[in-house]
């Protein structure tokens, strides 16, 4: 996942690598998805996430388009 | 294979970032857990096939235990007196968020070259400069295939 500054570069970069546009999201929308993503990464008890567990962050942050279904 | 060993060895790994910024060889791995190098790089290998952090294979090495990143980037995170290479832009959010700790992120934008600067404090990000209000982050797959081709994504 790649910064950009606008969509206007994000187009840009697309058209220059031949490769499909995907969804991009603010940097505040990225930010709170990290926070759900990754608050427990360091715990000794964390062991990955099933489909539904992701399908559960995605919703939280307000992702529901086809493009974050597993 | 023990499970329970299996879990710390990822446990380990991800400490080890984020106690030194850089991943523990396997040979670190072995000595800290008393199993030979051998036994190690098996375990590693599995957390990769398990994706639970993934492996350059020659020489064994962990490349990215997300957020973090095992070799420098354009995503620099400066957090508890420390510099930390993130895998991606989603990741140089991710690095505070897993340390519970702010920081102050340095990243190249894509195709602009232009550098910006955020900074993270008590869980908002501040100093938002009001040139950096339209940044943009992207995501070029759709989650189903993410694990297809992890550096690319």
């Amino acid at each position: 996942m790649l910064l950009f500054r606008s969509e206007e570069w994000i187009d840009k970069w697309c058209e220059r690598n031949n490769i499909a546009r995907g969804e991009a999201l603010t940097i505040k929308q990225v930010w709170e998805l990290s926070k759900l993503w990754y608050h427990n990464r360091l715990s000794l008890d964390y062991h990955g996430r099933n489909i539904e567990q992701v399908a559960e962050i995605f919703k939280q942050a307000g992702l529901t388009s086809d493009f974050w279904f597993a | 294979m023990d499970d329970t060993l299996l879990w710390q060895i990822r446990h380990f790994v991800y400490q080890h970032f984020a106690d030194t910024t850089h991943p523990p060889s396997v040979d670190i791995t072995a000595a800290h857990f008393d199993i030979t190098t051998e036994e190690a790089g098996e375990y590693y290998k599995e957390l990769h096939n398990r994706h639970a952090f993934f492996l350059d294979l020659e020489p064994l090495t962990v490349r990215m235990a997300n957020p973090f990143s095992g070799i420098p980037t354009d995503f620099k995170v400066h957090a508890n007196d420390k510099t930390y290479y993130a895998n991606c832009a989603w990741d140089m959010l991710g690095i505070p968020a897993a340390l519970h700790t702010d920081a102050v992120i340095e990243a190249v934008c894509t195709e602009s070259g232009e550098t910006v600067q955020l900074e993270i404090r008590d869980g908002q990000i501040t100093n938002y400069q009001s040139t950096n209000s339209q940044l943009l982050i992207h995501f070029p797959l759709p989650f189903a295939r993410w694990y297809d081709d992890l550096t690319f994504t």
